[in-house]
């Protein structure tokens, strides 16, 4: 087993804290991060017969220096939950989604978190949470050798689902020159 | 001099994320150190639907795992729905819950009994499986397939519940209660049964919570977070729904196989509850939004955004992202989070202090799809090499259920 | 080991009338797989027809391959076919392994399984029904039949495979001789179910 750094966030964060929400949350998030919050949206999630709103998702965008401390505030209200990281290939970057939830006991209490960050091309690199998020690993080796971005701190960086004898300057999910040839993409029948 | 040596197990698996090589290892029968290396069976179904329009990717998503088929299916749906604000009618929800609580319905037996095989208690496999034909009955009764249901579509459901098939289900649910009971109590009430599965692949509280654990392993760590509660989609919003943890029933979390085996096995009751709510409240009306697929091909065109959707799979949350752009027929980019893709972080976790024997059992416990281990190739060991079967892998497993089973007495 | 033509044939006047069945997932859905294990319940119960699933490829008669085949399984899936004792018989199960069916246009995927390993039977649907697999696995005995009359002929995969493990060259040598010997043709007749 890994050893952890245990941060200060890390070690008080418990799955106990009361639920804030999702509205105040994004007043919290607007004055703590400013102008390095580019953008911040709010999906609501209906169901029930009423209709009625059942969850929000809060979808932020921040710059890439902000993204660490960004998820460490997140510790402040819960140890939150990472679902998964998605990511695109969007020309002069690449976009990374960081998919996390919060407040996860109460009824209708869960706020789902997405971070996005465009990582420019010229320097694919980000800093690793594995660190405070464990469960984020396999996320974090995907987007490597999917999309070709570098995760500094993240221990194991061996291939998770691309064969072993895989040309690693292919990157399967990018749109330029990079991403696999015509050639390697078969039709079966 | 201690001496460790590795071995593979693996690497065929099933599922799109699960399929994983585990490299364990061992010092004499004791597991010290797990690897584990995903991708046997990587498909690349996230590169193939940016070549398929939305309808299509229904049912690659459909085919991502076979056994959760309409969880994905639905993760996706709701996802593209999120995105472009698509309204679901109540009937549409109501029968998406209940294709939801039959899955998880025959999800969960099917696991019960594959744990029961891989310990040697085969009569409880056979048992589990016949119990399970009753809701593959329903299930085909509804959609005309086993597997692969093909029953939601964007803005509802393509097959309504018919007298006959609500008539069929509430027989089902009465059939369970009278059947599954006796199960539980051959499997639970077993010292055998409860000795090879007590202690063995323990998660605890704390690194569930780290590790980002999902479905009835988090839960089975005594973690209180089922999204059918926290974020109620479809009709759990009217349903609701708490959370199945061992310390209701057993006092006490301990993480462990045994746990994983109550908390799917009180779930199942819950399932049967939840199944007859369903059915009692069923509203009458649409049950979709749209049934033209090329109407709603021509909705979701001008539609731009990312969408999240996220369910509770009978193995934990399922969460799909989807990207369409304005424009566009085809699905922009796709991502696909299995709960197992998950879990398996925990699972170098859970090997500890285990021994090999136990290995199977582990990895089955997190119900990754059913193990379909091949072979285990013993390298490095005093003799060359050595090739263990799956059967002899099972014979080992069977061999410790005698040995303990001589020091139990009923 | 040595594959001799005797050794084989007498193989053949023995040939079991109970099958014994292994199974690869070469990267399918798992719908394929729990089907498969689905035949063995109660319901289906493929064991009062003699048949029976065992955990090594050395042990059976009968591969059920499912799944378009992915590149890391390719050279999985041909090691299990050549681990197989001869006669044997492949039998795909679903319309993946078969065509590759939804699976297309991947950066990923070898298949389908009869690009890699000789096919004898083709068992269609997504998945099929138990009883379709039960049909496919009992037209394998027919398959097994036939090979017996014409004699059987080790593919070529087996001489790499065997030239991989590092086996004497004179085994190799065998190997190809009596693949030599005999008309490959008499593989190519494919029953579908």
């Amino acid at each position: 087993m890994s050893k952890v750094s245990e941060t200060e966030s890390f070690k008080t964060a418990s799955l106990t804290k009361a639920p804030v929400p999702c509205a105040a949350l994004v007043d919290a998030f607007k004055a703590k991060f400013g102008a390095t919050l580019l953008r911040l949206d709010v999906h609501e999630k209906t169901g029930g017969l009423d209709g009625a709103v059942q969850s929000r998702d809060i979808w932020a965008e921040v710059e890439p220096e902000a993204f660490r401390p960004f998820v460490e505030n997140l510790f402040c209200y819960d140890f939150p939950d990472f679902h998964v990281m998605s990511g695109d290939d969007t020309g002069e970057s690449v976009t990374l989604n960081y998919h996390l939830s919060l407040f996860q006991r109460e009824r209708n209490g869960r706020v789902g978190v997405t971070v996005t960050v465009k990582v420019p091309k010229d320097r694919l690199s980000m800093p690793s949470i594995f660190d405070l998020l464990p469960g984020s690993e396999y996320s974090e080796r995907e987007m490597r050798e999917m999309l070709g971005v570098d995760f500094v701190g993240l221990p194991n960086k061996a291939l998770v689902f691309l064969p072993e004898d895989w040309d690693e300057e292919i990157k399967p999910w990018r749109r330029d020159e990079s991403g696999p040839k015509p050639d390697m993409v078969r039709e079966l029948s | 001099m201690s001496t460790t040596y590795t071995i593979p197990i693996g690497p065929v698996h099933v599922g799109l994320k699960e399929p994983v090589t585990a490299w364990l290892e061992l010092d004499g029968e004791k597991i010290v150190g797990a690897r584990v290396r995903p991708g046997a069976i990587h498909r690349g179904i996230e590169f193939m639907a940016r070549e398929r329009n939305p309808i299509q990717v229904i049912y690659l998503s459909e085919r991502i795992c076979g056994i959760c088929s309409f969880s994905h299916v639905l993760a996706f749906i709701r996802a593209v729905e999120d995105l472009a604000g698509i309204k679901v009618p109540p009937r549409g929800q109501y029968i998406r819950t209940l294709v939801l609580e039959l899955e998880r319905l025959h999800s969960h037996l099917l696991w019960a009994g594959v744990a029961c095989y891989t310990i040697g208690f085969d009569s409880a496999f056979h048992l589990g499986l016949l119990l399970r034909e009753r809701v593959m009955d329903v299930l085909e009764l509804l959609s005309g397939n086993r597997v692969n249901y093909g029953v939601a579509t964007f803005g509802g459901v393509r097959w309504d519940v018919t007298p006959d098939l609500d008539r069929a289900a509430r027989d089902m649910i009465r059939y369970y209660r009278r059947e599954f009971t006796p199960f539980r109590e051959i499997v639970m009430e077993d010292p055998i049964a409860q000795a090879r599965m007590r202690d063995v692949g323990v998660l605890t509280r704390e690194e569930a919570v780290r590790h980002s654990a999902v479905g009835p392993v988090a839960r089975a760590s005594g973690l209180r977070i089922d999204l059918r509660k926290s974020s109620p989609y479809e009709a759990y919003a009217d349903i609701p729904v708490e959370p199945v943890v061992p310390q209701d029933y057993l006092g006490h979390a301990h993480g462990d196989v045994l746990d994983r085996f109550v908390v799917r096995v009180m779930e199942v009751y819950q399932t049967l509850d939840i199944l007859e709510k369903v059915l009692d409240g069923m509203p009458e009306g649409p049950f979709v939004a749209e049934p033209n697929a090329n109407k709603v091909l021509g909705q979701l065109k001008p539609a731009e955004g990312v969408g999240w959707g996220i369910i509770e799979a009978p193995r934990g949350d399922d969460t799909h992202i989807v990207s369409l752009k304005a424009g566009e027929d085809n699905v922009f980019w796709w991502k696909v989070r299995a709960p197992t893709y998950a879990n398996a972080v925990s699972w170098p976790l859970m090997f500890r202090d285990n021994e090999l024997a136990d290995a199977p059992l582990i990895i089955n416990s997190i119900d990754p799809c059913i193990s379909c281990m091949e072979r285990v190739m013993v390298t490095g060991g005093r003799e060359g090499a050595q090739v263990l079967t799956k059967a002899a892998l099972i014979d080992l497993c069977r061999a410790k259920t005698a040995r303990i089973s001589g020091g139990v007495t009923r | 080991m040595k594959f001799t033509e005797e050794f084989s044939l007498n193989v053949l006047r023995n040939l079991p009338r109970s099958l014994w069945v292994t199974t690869c997932n070469t990267g399918s859905c798992n719908g394929c797989d729990i089907e498969v294990v689905a035949t063995l319940g109660p319901r289906y119960d493929i064991e009062r027809l003699g048949m029976k699933l065992v955990g090594t490829p050395r042990h059976a008669d009968v591969l059920v391959a499912t799944g378009p085949v992915t590149h890391f399984m390719r050279e999985k899936l041909n090691r299990i076919y050549c681990q197989m004792p001869a006669p044997k018989v492949v039998v795909v199960v679903g319309n993946c392994g078969s065509s590759g069916d939804v699976f297309y246009k991947s950066y990923n995927l070898d298949g389908p399984v009869d690009a890699i390993v000789p096919v004898d039977v083709y068992v269609h649907g997504c998945p099929p029904r138990p009883e379709a697999i039960i049909e496919g696995v009992a037209k394998a005995v027919l398959k097994l039949e036939a090979l017996a009359g014409a004699g059987v002929s080790l593919p070529k995969q087996m001489a790499e495979v065997l030239e991989d493990d590092g086996v004497e060259e004179k085994d190799v040598e065998e190997a190809e001789d009596l693949e030599r010997s005999h008309d490959p043709a008499s593989k190519k007749e494919a029953a579908a179910v």
